[in-house]
C-alpha cells in the first residue's frame, strides 16, 4: 500500500510544473494572476484599437462630472468659444466710435476676414472663391454630454476612455521597458559571469559607473537628449534599470559555470555561447521572471514621474502618467475624478502585480520543498 | 583590512573616470547651449561668440575634457553658468535642507518599519501578517505624486493642520513647523517598501537553523527574536541604510518642488533645465564619490558586524 | 532740571525712533515669484522676476508715477524731466543732490553720493563686450562716439576712462546724453530698471559675482539670497527722504490709497520677503492660507477664485468666500502680445508666393483661438488684432488683423491652391512632395494643453503635424539658426511705445527679436520712417500700413493678450498694480495687521 503511493509521490516534477501547482494553491497569488492577465488583455485590446480608440473625441462638456457623483463636484461655470466671440463683438462695437484720429476703423471696404481691403489682400479673390466651396467641409454639430461614467477632463474627453487607452500605454511601457532592461542585464551579466577576467572587469566597470550616478539624474539626462514619445521613455528606462538584473545574472552564471552539467556540455563540444544561452540560461529563467515583474512595477511608477516632469508621452499619446500630470491643476479647482480614476486603476494593477511577484517568488523557489 | 581598503580606493579611480566620461558625453549632447540663456533678449552673433569664449565653449572637446578632469581633482567646479555663484557655495547651501528632509524621513521610516517588521515577522503566516502585507502593497501602488498633491491639498489647506509651504533658517522652526507634513508624506511613501524589505530579512533570518536550535534549547520566542535574530538581521538593515545615504544628498525631488524647500533635488532640476553644466557636474561627481565611499564603508562595517564574512 | 530732562527724553525718543523717516522693520511684505530669478546685475538679467528686484534696489534717472494711468513718466533721481534739444539729439539731466548708495566695503567706509559719472559708467557698461549685457540692443549705436570705443575694445573690457561725446558728465550733478539719431521714446528706455545707476567700485570689486552683490541707491538692499528659493530685501538706511505724494487718477482705488499712504515715508515696509513657488497649486494655497500677502492668480486657480460671467467673461468678481475675508482684487490688461510665427525663410511654410500665403492663412483660420481663450485662459484674455497692444502708444483699436476662425473655408482655400490629399488622406504640397509641418514646443503641462489645440487645428486641415520638443534656450538657439518652422511666443512691453512691438517684424532684427525672420522691403522702409516720428497721427498711419503688410503676408498668427488678476490680503493698504513696473508697489504699501 504505502510503497505504491510513495512511488507515485516520488515522480519528479519540473520546476515549472511544481511552481504552477504551488501558485494555484496560493489563492491570493492565483487571483492576482487573473487580474494581471485581465489587464494585459485590456492593454492588448487598447494597443490594437479595439478599446479606447476614441479617447481624443470631445464628447462632453468640459469637466463634466461622473454620472453617479454629479453632485460631488464644484459648480462649474461653463465658458465656451461662443461666449468669448459674443463678448468680443460687443467690445468691438463699443470701441468703434473711440478710434483716435488718424486711425482707420472698419470703414474701408474689407474682405470681411482680415480687415484688409480688396487691394491690400493678395488673396482677396481666392478667399471669395473659397467662400463658395465651404459647404463640403461643414462639420456636423455634436451634442455634448452633461455627464459621463467617470467624468470628463478639461477638453470634454471621456476619462474612462482615456484611462483604458492609458492602461495600454503604461503597461506597454512597463512590460517592454522591463523586457529590454532584462535583456541588456542578462546579456551583460551572462558574459561577465561566464567569461570572467577582462570581460568581467570591463562589464563591472560599466556597472559601477552606472550605479554611481543617481537614477533620477541619469533619467533626466537621457530624456533631455532624445525625442519625446513612448519609444524614448522605454529606451531611457532600459538604460537605467539594467543594473539589478546584471548583478543577479552575473552571480548566477558564475555559480552555474562550474556545475557539472555545463562541464558535460563542454565535453560534447558545445560552444561558449551555446553553453551560456542554451544550457545555463533556462535554469535561471525563473529568477528572471521574478525580476521581470518587479521591474515592470517599478517602471510603471517611473513613467508617472517622467510624465510629470515633462518627458513622457507626446500629445497624441496618453498614459497614466500624462493623466496624473493634469491632476494638480484639476484638484486645485476641485475636479477630482480624473485623479481618482487613474489612481484606482493603477492601484489595482500594481497591487496585483506585486502580490503575483511575491507568490511567484515563493512558488518558484527551489529551496522550498 | 588595510590592504583591502587601499585596493578598493584604487578601484574607485577608473569608476570615477568612467562617470566623468559618461557625464561629459551626455552633457555635450544634452547641453542646450547656455550662451542662449545668458544672452537673453539680444541674440547678436557677436554677443554669443563672446559668451562662448568666456565659458570656455570655444575650446576643443579634448581641452574641455581635460579642464573637467582638473576640476574634479581639485573639487573646484567654478561658477554656475546661470547665476554666477560659486558652485560650491550653491551646493553647500542646498545640501543642508535636503539632508534634513531626507534624513528625517529615513530616520522615522526606518525606526517605524524595523519595529513593525519585527512584530510582523514574529507573527509570520498569520492573518495579521498577510493583512499588513496586503496593506503595504496597496499603499505602494499609489504614486508618490498622488500622495503629495492630495496630502498638501487636504491636510495643509482644507484642514489647516500644517502650513502649505515654507522653510526657515532655524533648524528648530523647521522641525516644529515646516518639516512635519513633508516628512509625513515621505514616510507614507517609503514605509511600505521598507516594511516589506525588513520583514523578508527577518523572516529569512528566522528560517535559519540556529533559530531552530535556540527553540529546541527552550528559549522563549521574544528572547530569540531580540537576542539572536535581530542582531543578525540588522546586518542587511545597516548595509541598506548605508547604501542609501548618498541618495540623501539629492533629496526628495517631488517634496522639495511642492513644498518650496531649497534643496539639492530642485537645484538639479533647475540646473538640467538651464543647461548649467558646472552645477550638474558637481552634483554628480559628489554623489558618485559619496556612493563609492559609503559602499566601501558598508562593506567594512559588514565585516565588523559579521566576522564570518570574507572580504576579497 | 525738568526742562532738561524733558528735552533729553524727547531727544532720546527721536533718536530711538530714528526720526520720522525710518522704515518700520516690523512690517514685512511677503510676495511670491512663480519662476526663478537669475540674479541682480542690471546688465546681466532680462527676466521679469530679476527686474522686479532690480526696480527696488537701483534707481534709473526717470521712473513712473505710481497712480497715473496711462503710465506717466516722472523724474526719479533728477530734479525735473530732462531738457531736450530742438533736434531731439541732446538730453540734459540735473541730478538731485544728496542721494547716497547703500553702504558697501568697496566704498572704503565712507558714504558714497550718486553723481552724474555713475550714469555714464552704468550706460557704458551695457556696451562692454565682457559684460555681454542683455540690453545692449537698446544702447548699441545710440550714443555719439560709443561705437568707436566698443570697436577699440574688441573682445576685451571697455575703456571706461576715455570720455565719449555721447555720454558726458558736464559737472558733478549734470549728465548729458547725445544720441546719434533722434529717438522720441528714449526717456522710456531710461526708465527701465536695467538702466539704474551702479557704482563702479562695487562692480570692479565683485567682478566675479556681480549678480549676487547689488548695491544701489534704491529703497531696498539685498539682505539674503537663496537662488531659486528665497530673496529677502531690507530698507536701505541711506535712502533719501521721500514721502508718498502722488496725485490721484480717475481710478476708484486711488482714494483709498491716498488715505492710507499720504505723507508716509517711503519705503513703508522695512522688509520684503520673496518666496519662489513654481507649482500653481502650492502658490495659490499659500496665498489663501495667508502665508503670502500679494499674489497674481495663476490660470489654474482662476475659476476657483473668481466668479466669471459667461456673458461677459472679463467682468469678474471675487468668489464670495474671498470677498468675506476682505481680499482685494485688481485687474490689469498686460502690455503684451502672444503670437505664433512661421519661419518666413523656410522652404515649406515661408516665402511670399500666393500658395505659401494661402497655407499660412489656412492654418491661421483653423486655429480655435476663442476656444483656447475660453478653456485655457478661462476667458481672461482678449484676442490680438494689431501688432501693438492696447495701452501702448500706437495701438489701433478698430483694426481687425486676425484671420477669422473658419476651418471649412480654410480647407476650401487649400484645395484651390493645389494642396491635394494623398492616398493616406493627408495633404501634400502643390509640387507633389509630402507636407509635414513641425511645431516647436516646451514640455510642461501648459504646453501640452496648447499643443492639443494645435493638433486639433492641423487635423481639421488634414495636414501632418510633428513636434520639436526642447527647452526654451534650445529652441531659441535653433530659431536663431533658422531651423524652426513654427513656434509660439509672447512679447511684453519693455516700454509703452509702439516701436518696441513694430520692431518685431523689422528685417534687421531677423533671427533675433524678429523671430519670424520676416524680411519685407516695404515694411522695413515704413519702419525706418516711423522711427523719426513722435507718437501721433502721422506715425499711426505708418503703423497701420505696416500692420496691413503683416496681415497680408501672415508671418504671424495673432494670439491673445492676458488680463491678469492680482489679489492682496485685506491688511495690505495702498496696493495698485502698475502696467510697466511690476514691483514698484513694494516700497509704497503698508501692512496694517
Amino acid at each position: 500500500m504505502t510503497s505504491e503511493t510513495n512511488l507515485n509521490d516520488k515522480k519528479s516534477r519540473s520546476l515549472w510544473a511544481l511552481g504552477w501547482k504551488r501558485l494555484r494553491r496560493d489563492h491570493i497569488g492565483f487571483a492576482s494572476l487573473w487580474v494581471v492577465g485581465a489587464f494585459i488583455l485590456l492593454a492588448l485590446a487598447g494597443a490594437v484599437g479595439v478599446i479606447g480608440s476614441g479617447w481624443r473625441d470631445e464628447v462632453a462638456k468640459p469637466y463634466a462630472p461622473p454620472t453617479l457623483f454629479r453632485n460631488l463636484g464644484p459648480k462649474h461655470v461653463e465658458l465656451t468659444a461662443e461666449n468669448i466671440d459674443a463678448a468680443n463683438q460687443a467690445a468691438q462695437q463699443a470701441a468703434q466710435p473711440a478710434a483716435p484720429t488718424g486711425q482707420e476703423g472698419a470703414a474701408a471696404p474689407t474682405t470681411g476676414e482680415t480687415g484688409l481691403s480688396a487691394e491690400e489682400d493678395p488673396l482677396a479673390a481666392d478667399m471669395a472663391e473659397a467662400q463658395k466651396n465651404t459647404g463640403q467641409y461643414q462639420e456636423a454639430q455634436v451634442v455634448k454630454a452633461e455627464t459621463l461614467p467617470m467624468g470628463a477632463d478639461l477638453r470634454g474627453r471621456d476619462v474612462l476612455q482615456k484611462v483604458l487607452k492609458g492602461t495600454s500605454t503604461s503597461l506597454l511601457v512597463g512590460l517592454v521597458g522591463s523586457l529590454a532592461a532584462i535583456f541588456l542585464g542578462t546579456l551583460m551579466g551572462g558574459f561577465g559571469g561566464y567569461f570572467g577576467r577582462k570581460v568581467d572587469d570591463l562589464l563591472m566597470w560599466f556597472y559601477s559607473v552606472f550605479t554611481s550616478v543617481p537614477d533620477m539624474l541619469l533619467l533626466l539626462a537621457f530624456s533631455a537628449v532624445m525625442r519625446r514619445g513612448i519609444s524614448t521613455v522605454i529606451l531611457v528606462m532600459a538604460l537605467t534599470s539594467w543594473t539589478g538584473t546584471f548583478r543577479l545574472m552575473r552571480a548566477e552564471f558564475m555559480k552555474h559555470k562550474t556545475r557539472e552539467y555545463v562541464k558535460a556540455a563542454d565535453a560534447i563540444g558545445a560552444s561558449h555561447v551555446r553553453r551560456m544561452f542554451i544550457h545555463i540560461l533556462p535554469n535561471v529563467t525563473y529568477l528572471l521572471l521574478v525580476q521581470f515583474s518587479i521591474l515592470t512595477v517599478a517602471l510603471i511608477k517611473y513613467e508617472v514621474i517622467l510624465s510629470f516632469l515633462g518627458f513622457g508621452v507626446s500629445v497624441t499619446q496618453i498614459s497614466w502618467g500624462s493623466m496624473l500630470a493634469e491632476a494638480p491643476a484639476e484638484l486645485l479647482q476641485g475636479y477630482w475624478w480624473q485623479m481618482v480614476c487613474v489612481t484606482v486603476f493603477m492601484s489595482i494593477l500594481v497591487t496585483a502585480f506585486s502580490m503575483l511577484t511575491d507568490s511567484l517568488r515563493d512558488a518558484l523557489d527551489p529551496k522550498v520543498k | 583590512m588595510f590592504a583591502y581598503v587601499v585596493r578598493r580606493i584604487f578601484q574607485m579611480i577608473p569608476t570615477m573616470f568612467g562617470v566623468m566620461l559618461l557625464l561629459f558625453i551626455l552633457f555635450n549632447w544634452v547641453g542646450g547651449d547656455p550662451s542662449y540663456i545668458l544672452a537673453g533678449k539680444s541674440l547678436s552673433d557677436q554677443m554669443l561668440a563672446n559668451i562662448r569664449t568666456q565659458l570656455g565653449l570655444d575650446k576643443s572637446q579634448l581641452e574641455q575634457f581635460l579642464i573637467f578632469v582638473r576640476q574634479v581633482i581639485t573639487l573646484d567646479f567654478g561658477t554656475s553658468w546661470s547665476t554666477q555663484q560659486p558652485v560650491s557655495s550653491i551646493l553647500a547651501a542646498r545640501v543642508g535642507p535636503s539632508v534634513t528632509l531626507t534624513g528625517s524621513i529615513m530616520f522615522v521610516s526606518t525606526t517605524l518599519s524595523v519595529l513593525m517588521a519585527s512584530a510582523v515577522a514574529y507573527v509570520r503566516g498569520s492573518l495579521t501578517d498577510r493583512m499588513v502585507t496586503l496593506i503595504c502593497t496597496t499603499a505602494m501602488s499609489v504614486s508618490a505624486l498622488v500622495y503629495i498633491i492630495a496630502g498638501q491639498y487636504w491636510l495643509a489647506h482644507k484642514f489647516g493642520w500644517f502650513p502649505v509651504i515654507g522653510w526657515s533658517d532655524s533648524l528648530a522652526t523647521n522641525f516644529v513647523t515646516y518639516l512635519p507634513l513633508p516628512v509625513l508624506l515621505g514616510v507614507i511613501v517609503s514605509l511600505a517598501p521598507d516594511l516589506r524589505f525588513y520583514r523578508s530579512c527577518f523572516v529569512e533570518e528566522m528560517n535559519h537553523d540556529y533559530v531552530r536550535t535556540a527553540r529546541a534549547k527552550g528559549l522563549s520566542e521574544p528572547k530569540i527574536m531580540l537576542k539572536h535574530v535581530m542582531r543578525n538581521a540588522l546586518i542587511p538593515v545597516v548595509t541598506s541604510i548605508m547604501m542609501s545615504l548618498p541618495y540623501l544628498l539629492v533629496g526628495a525631488l517631488l517634496l522639495e518642488t511642492f513644498f518650496s524647500i531649497p534643496g539639492m533635488g530642485r537645484e538639479v532640476i533647475m540646473a538640467v533645465d538651464k543647461s548649467d553644466f558646472p552645477v550638474i557636474k558637481a552634483v554628480t561627481i559628489y554623489v558618485a564619490l559619496a556612493t563609492m565611499v559609503f559602499n566601501l564603508l558598508a562593506d567594512v562595517v559588514y565585516k565588523f558586524i559579521d566576522p564570518r564574512v570574507q572580504l576579497k | 532740571m525738568k526742562r532738561t530732562r524733558f528735552a533729553l527724553a524727547a531727544l532720546t525718543a527721536l533718536l530711538i525712533s530714528g526720526g520720522a523717516f525710518a522704515a518700520d522693520m516690523n512690517k514685512v511684505l511677503r510676495v511670491t515669484f512663480n519662476a526663478p530669478e537669475t540674479g541682480f546685475d542690471p546688465a546681466k538679467v532680462s527676466d521679469n522676476y530679476s527686474n522686479m528686484v532690480l526696480e527696488n534696489i537701483f534707481d534709473p534717472l526717470i521712473t513712473y508715477d505710481y497712480l497715473a494711468r496711462p503710465a506717466k513718466l516722472i523724474p526719479n533721481t533728477i530734479e525735473a524731466m530732462p531738457t531736450i534739444s530742438k533736434d531731439g539729439l541732446v538730453y540734459t539731466f540735473k541730478l538731485k543732490k544728496g542721494i547716497f548708495f547703500a553702504d558697501d566695503p568697496a566704498f572704503g567706509g565712507k558714504k558714497r553720493e550718486l553723481v552724474a559719472e555713475d550714469y555714464v559708467y552704468s550706460l557704458k557698461r551695457h556696451l562692454d563686450p565682457t559684460v555681454n549685457s542683455q540690453w545692449s540692443f537698446l544702447a548699441e549705436g545710440r550714443f555719439a562716439g560709443a561705437d568707436e570705443l566698443v570697436a577699440k575694445a574688441g573682445k576685451n573690457a571697455l575703456d571706461y576712462n576715455t570720455p565719449i561725446e555721447g555720454l558726458k558728465a558736464l559737472d558733478k550733478y549734470t549728465l548729458q546724453i547725445t544720441l546719434t539719431a533722434p529717438a522720441f521714446n528714449y526717456s522710456y528706455i531710461l526708465a527701465m530698471p536695467a538702466f539704474g545707476a551702479v557704482a563702479r567700485e562695487v562692480m570692479e570689486a565683485n567682478a566675479a559675482n556681480t549678480n549676487a552683490h547689488p548695491v544701489g541707491t534704491g529703497p531696498y538692499t539685498l539682505k539674503e539670497w537663496k537662488p531659486g528659493s528665497k530673496i529677502v530685501l531690507e530698507a536701505n538706511p541711506n535712502y533719501r527722504k521721500e514721502t508718498f505724494n502722488f496725485a490721484p487718477s480717475k481710478d476708484a482705488v486711488d482714494a483709498g490709497i491716498l488715505k492710507a499712504l499720504k505723507g508716509k515715508s517711503v519705503p513703508v515696509c522695512g522688509r520684503v520677503e520673496v518666496a519662489i513657488i513654481e507649482e500653481e497649486q502650492p502658490s495659490w494655497l499659500a496665498f489663501v492660507d495667508k502665508q503670502i500677502d500679494v499674489n497674481r492668480i495663476s490660470q489654474a486657480a482662476l475659476q476657483e477664485a473668481l466668479v466669471i460671467d459667461p456673458k461677459n467673461p472679463l467682468n469678474v468678481k471675487l468668489a464670495d468666500k474671498y470677498v468675506q475675508q476682505g481680499i482685494q482684487l485688481q485687474r490689469i490688461k498686460d502690455l503684451e502680445v502672444t503670437y505664433t510665427f512661421f519661419n518666413m525663410q523656410d522652404p515649406v511654410v515661408g516665402g511670399e508666393g500666393k500658395e505659401k500665403i494661402a497655407l499660412r492663412r489656412a492654418i491661421a483660420m483653423a486655429f480655435p483661438r476663442s476656444e483656447t481663450i475660453a478653456a485655457i485662459r478661462r476667458g481672461q484674455a482678449v484676442p490680438v488684432n494689431y501688432i501693438v497692444p492696447e495701452g501702448v502708444a500706437g495701438h489701433n483699436p478698430g483694426f481687425k488683423g486676425a484671420a477669422e476662425f473658419n476651418p471649412a473655408k480654410a480647407n476650401a482655400l487649400l484645395d484651390q491652391f493645389g494642396y491635394k490629399k494623398g492616398a493616406d488622406g493627408w495633404r501634400m504640397q502643390p509640387n507633389g512632395k509630402p507636407l509635414v509641418i513641425e511645431y516647436a514646443t516646451g514640455t510642461s503641462a501648459i504646453d501640452k494643453q496648447w499643443n492639443e489645440y494645435w493638433q486639433k487645428a492641423f487635423d481639421s486641415l488634414k495636414i501632418k503635424l510633428t513636434w520639436k520638443y526642447g527647452k526654451w534656450n534650445e529652441l531659441s538657439k535653433a530659431n536663431h539658426e533658422g531651423k524652426l518652422q513654427m513656434w509660439g511666443l509672447a512679447w511684453g512691453a519693455d516700454y509703452p511705445d509702439g516701436e518696441n512691438f513694430m520692431m518685431l517684424l523689422y528685417g534687421k532684427n531677423a533671427g533675433d527679436s524678429n523671430s519670424a525672420w520676416f524680411k519685407n522691403a516695404a515694411y522695413d522702409k515704413l519702419f525706418e520712417a516711423s522711427l523719426k516720428l513722435p507718437d501721433g497721427s502721422e506715425r499711426n498711419k505708418l503703423y497701420d500700413q505696416m500692420n496691413k503688410i503683416a496681415v497680408a503676408q501672415q508671418p504671424w498668427i495673432f494670439g491673445d493678450t492676458r488680463v491678469r488678476s492680482w489679489v492682496a490680503q485685506p491688511y495690505v493698504k495702498g496696493f495698485k498694480v502698475h502696467p510697466i513696473l511690476n514691483a514698484n508697489y513694494w516700497k509704497f504699501v503698508d501692512i496694517q495687521k
